[in-house]
């Protein structure tokens, strides 16, 4: 094997790859089609529903516990908003939190809905924590703004961090190697020129200037 | 006329299709005559495109509702100026200004660079070429803005009103300008590739239209945020919706691009990687495109969704597919000229610059779909949301900057300390200065002043730069202040360009931080009631209720309020938020009711009304956020834009017959400080 083969992958190993590669885009492609939401077909706009309030009274879903005995609220105003911004609006149209969207969209009929199951939980003494997982519970992990750190989550935290860190351990080596090789082959081709030092930092500075 | 539109839209197809055979096989036999061929091919179809869309833009102004794309996007009531801009608002119509700009541009860096690439005209030809068969095909099978309808409407639906604003009429147009523009240096890398030739001139190109894409991809960003703060009132410009990532992913790769070309330039490093950043941004800029005509990542951006999706998916699957081919057989034609010295030296910190641009990139691409994904391995919907972005990107986006004050001040080839010790001293002490002033003026929050002691870091270097620059252009030339500066731009139109492109940065992150002293208030008000409350610099504000008013325009149903605000027990004026509810002539109603925002701008901060709804007559529900320093967004984008306009000046490109070239020396022996 030649160093040029070994440097650029071949035509033949390239395309088996590829092969096997286009197989599961194959796959992965008719998952995106079958997946496609009614909501593709919008385009027809002239007999677009123009309310969608049907639609929105369907994402609400009660998020009710009984009050606890004795029941005292655990959370302020500004904790129940701050929890509130942690909760994805599950109108389905938006990508706004809470306290966000139920503050500025009032057509939004599914953050207000929302909004009243946290204030019944605050009331009925629940912590946060808890009525967060009250609210995981029923909607499933969507609701939250953020993935949870956990289970199959973690990739989607750590991965940018690995791949940057990865890659820059990459350029560190790559830095490296270039050095090491630099050091090795400029003695004896330095010594070929017969300059001091100074001579051919100021050759450089004239090129340099030749240039700007 | 429009008839003459449609059918230049079939006729444009088939010019599509013969240009990208031909070139491709005038590319491979190397015959002269087929790509002469497929030339005058790439400008027929330009001139087909034209016409088409000259037709559309009749049937939109005619208002000929028999078509469905003007029934769907137009109504008799609208203001001309948003007929004439429906043309790009939606699927169909984008798609035509899609190929009506590649065309554009195909044509002209064709017929520019021409006669200077023989080599490569071919086969770049041939890429515009199929890119565009791609694209009017979609739209001649799939979204034709021509396509009758059965019955003729007597009033077309409109334009969704919160569309109807000055920003959303040049934002999309700017956004396409930019996603374009990846395809041309796209096209010339695939020729680059097809034809083993890569040197200076086809740098040259490459980079003029990266730049140009970069240019319109930052004020199309800029205005879509100004468009979001200002229409849609959740008080904020940047929600991580897919869509805005999906503009910000090739802005990213972009950006690295016009930071490492330099140093293949200066040294001819890194061929293999420029020619990985020009195919990424053109791939991310397709993925955007797929993403919000496919549906397959929820976003408000869903304008327009329609069955074209699974198209763009193969296009997409396509192109990676043929690109990766070609750069992993090719690799070996790409190999450096020299080698990197130090990692303590310009080029190093080029390095550091990509990895963290392409670090950041693949961050907000993997938020993005990393929905999909686990739903499809885990069946879990999950949302990724801002604090997700906002958790993962701050610490990338804080050592950016730091790196973008740090760039300019490391020497070419290899720093020496004594080098870096001069360069440093100021700007490490103004970024330090401005920590400890804004410590003792209260500010606690780490990660905030870390931001500000960078932000004034990198201000110190910009500064400096400059004022060495003059300094020098003075004792030399005995120039006035003035004309030292002006002259000192106009002769490095690159380098202090791009330093005023990083004074924008600086403006932009200055004001992200700022963010972080948002506040809320939440408020309900009966007539003439008072709500008091202090921003976050401590002044005392105070709001009084005018009352609920209701009125009826011609074409919607209006409920407002207005606050008589006094800011430390001065009046300083109304702030008035409004409901909007459109309703067609019949009186139907129109989309959903949008929320007017009342915004009170000064440099400090903004005092940022919402109606959110009225209990009676009389009770009003409102927020009132303060949000600071967001007019610096705004003006950090101008300044960017403005820096930008100064490295793409024509009178730059004469000095560019010289790029690639790269000098063969021994190593320097004292770190000799040289400029770029």
């Amino acid at each position: 094997m030649t160093d040029e083969m070994a440097k650029s992958v071949s035509r033949r190993a390239f395309l088996a790859g590829a092969g096997a590669g286009f197989g599961s885009m194959v796959v992965a492609a008719r998952a995106v089609a079958q997946q496609q939401n009614p909501r593709a077909t919008h385009d027809s706009s002239l007999v677009r529903d123009t309310t969608n309030f049907g639609v929105m009274d369907m994402a609400v879903k009660p998020v009710r516990l009984p009050p606890k005995p004795n029941a005292v609220k655990q959370l302020t105003n500004a904790q129940r908003d701050a929890l509130e911004h942690q909760l994805h609006c599950q109108c389905g149209g938006c990508t706004l939190d809470v306290f966000t969207c139920r503050t500025t969209d009032f057509t939004c009929q599914v953050s207000p809905a929302m909004h009243r199951d946290v204030m019944g939980l605050v009331e009925g003494g629940y912590s946060a924590q808890e009525i967060i997982d009250a609210f995981v519970a029923s909607y499933g992990e969507r609701v939250l703004m953020a993935p949870t750190r956990s289970g199959f989550n973690i990739l989607a935290w750590v991965s940018p961090g690995i791949a940057v860190l990865a890659a820059g351990a990459f350029i560190l080596a790559f830095l490296k190697r270039s050095q090491s090789a630099k050091t090795a082959p400029l003695g004896p081709a330095a010594k070929g020129v017969d300059a001091t030092d100074d001579e051919l930092a100021r050759l450089e500075a004239a090129i340099r200037r030749d240039r700007e | 006329m429009i008839l003459i539109g449609e059918l230049s839209l079939w006729v444009a197809l088939l010019m599509a299709a013969w240009s990208t055979t031909v070139s491709f096989a005038g590319g491979a036999t190397r015959r002269a005559d087929l790509t002469d061929s497929g030339v005058r091919g790439l400008y027929a179809t330009f001139a087909m495109i034209v016409l088409a869309s000259i037709g559309l833009w009749t049937a939109l102004l005619t208002k000929d509702f028999s078509r469905e794309y003007v029934a769907g996007h137009i109504s008799s009531t609208m203001p001309s100026v948003y007929i004439f801009t429906a043309f790009w608002s939606g699927q169909a119509g984008s798609l035509l200004f899609w190929s009506l700009i590649l065309s554009m541009y195909g044509t002209v860096a064709i017929a520019t660079s021409r006669r200077r690439n023989a080599e490569l005209t071919p086969w770049a030809t041939g890429t515009i070429s199929a890119i565009l068969l791609f694209f009017v095909a979609t739209t001649c099978f799939k979204a034709n803005p021509f396509t009758r309808l059965d019955f003729i409407p007597l009033d077309g639906r409109g334009m969704n009103p919160q569309l109807q604003n000055p920003g959303m009429a040049i934002h999309p147009p700017n956004l396409y300008l930019g996603y374009v523009a990846t395809a041309i240096p796209f096209a010339f890398a695939i020729a680059a590739l097809f034809s083993r030739r890569l040197d200076a001139e086809w740098l040259g190109i490459v980079r003029r239209w990266t730049l140009l894409s970069w240019f319109f991809l930052t004020i199309g960003i800029v205005l879509g945020m100004w468009w979001a703060y200002v229409e849609l009132g959740w008080g904020g410009y940047w929600a991580w919706d897919p869509v805005e990532n999906a503009s910000f992913l090739p802005w990213l790769t972009n950006t690295a691009f016009l930071h490492s070309i330099m140093i293949q330039e200066k040294r001819g490093m890194l061929r293999k990687w420029n020619v990985v950043l020009v195919v990424m941004s053109f791939l991310l800029a397709i993925f955007g495109t797929t993403m919000t005509r496919s549906g397959v990542i929820e976003s408000v951006h869903s304008f327009a969704q329609s069955p074209v999706g699974p198209w763009f998916l193969t296009f997409f699957a396509l192109s990676a597919g043929v690109t990766i081919y070609l750069v992993a057989t090719r690799l070996r034609d790409l190999e450096a000229k020299a080698e990197l010295e130090s990692m303590v030296s310009r080029e190093a910190a080029f390095l550091y610059n990509n990895l963290l641009l392409v670090g950041i990139a693949f961050a907000i691409f993997w938020g993005t779909v990393f929905p999909v994904l686990s739903e499809w391995v885990t069946q879990n919907k999950i949302t990724v949301g801002p604090p997700f972005f906002n958790a993962v990107n701050v610490p990338l986006g804080l050592l950016l900057l730091a790196l973008t004050g740090i760039g300019p001040l490391i020497a070419w080839r290899k720093a020496s300390v004594s080098n870096l010790k001069r360069q440093f001293a100021t700007p490490t002490s103004v970024g330090l200065i401005t920590g400890a002033l804004l410590f003792a003026l209260g500010m606690r929050a780490p990660n905030v002043l870390v931001a500000y002691i960078l932000c004034g870091f990198v201000m110190g270097t910009i500064v400096q730069e400059f004022y060495k620059g003059m300094r020098a252009r003075q004792t030399i030339h005995g120039e006035s202040v003035v004309t030292a500066f002006n002259h000192l731009v106009a002769r490095n139109r690159r380098r202090y360009g791009g330093y005023i492109v990083h004074a924008g940065i600086v403006m932009l992150f200055a004001a992200f931080a700022g963010l972080a002293f948002k506040s809320e208030n939440d408020v309900t008000l009966k007539t003439g009631e008072a709500y008091e409350t202090s921003d976050p610099y401590g002044h005392k504000w105070r709001f009084v209720s005018q009352g609920v008013s209701t009125s009826e325009p011609r074409d919607a149903q209006v409920i407002g309020v207005g606050l008589d605000t006094y800011r430390d027990g001065k009046r300083v004026g109304v702030i008035r938020s409004e409901k909007r509810a459109y309703h067609d002539a019949q009186g139907n109603p129109l989309f959903n009711p949008i929320t007017a925002v009342g915004i009170r701008t000064t440099p400090a901060l903004d005092t940022y009304v919402t109606l959110a709804g009225v209990r009676d007559a009389n009770t009003a529900e409102l927020r009132i956020t303060f949000n600071p320093l967001v007019v610096w967004v705004w003006t950090g984008g101008f300044v960017m834009m403005i820096g930008g306009l100064i490295v793409m000046w024509p009178q730059a490109e004469r000095r560019r017959a010289q790029a690639g070239y790269v000098a063969v020396m021994p190593p320097a022996t004292a770190g000799v400080p040289v400029g770029t």
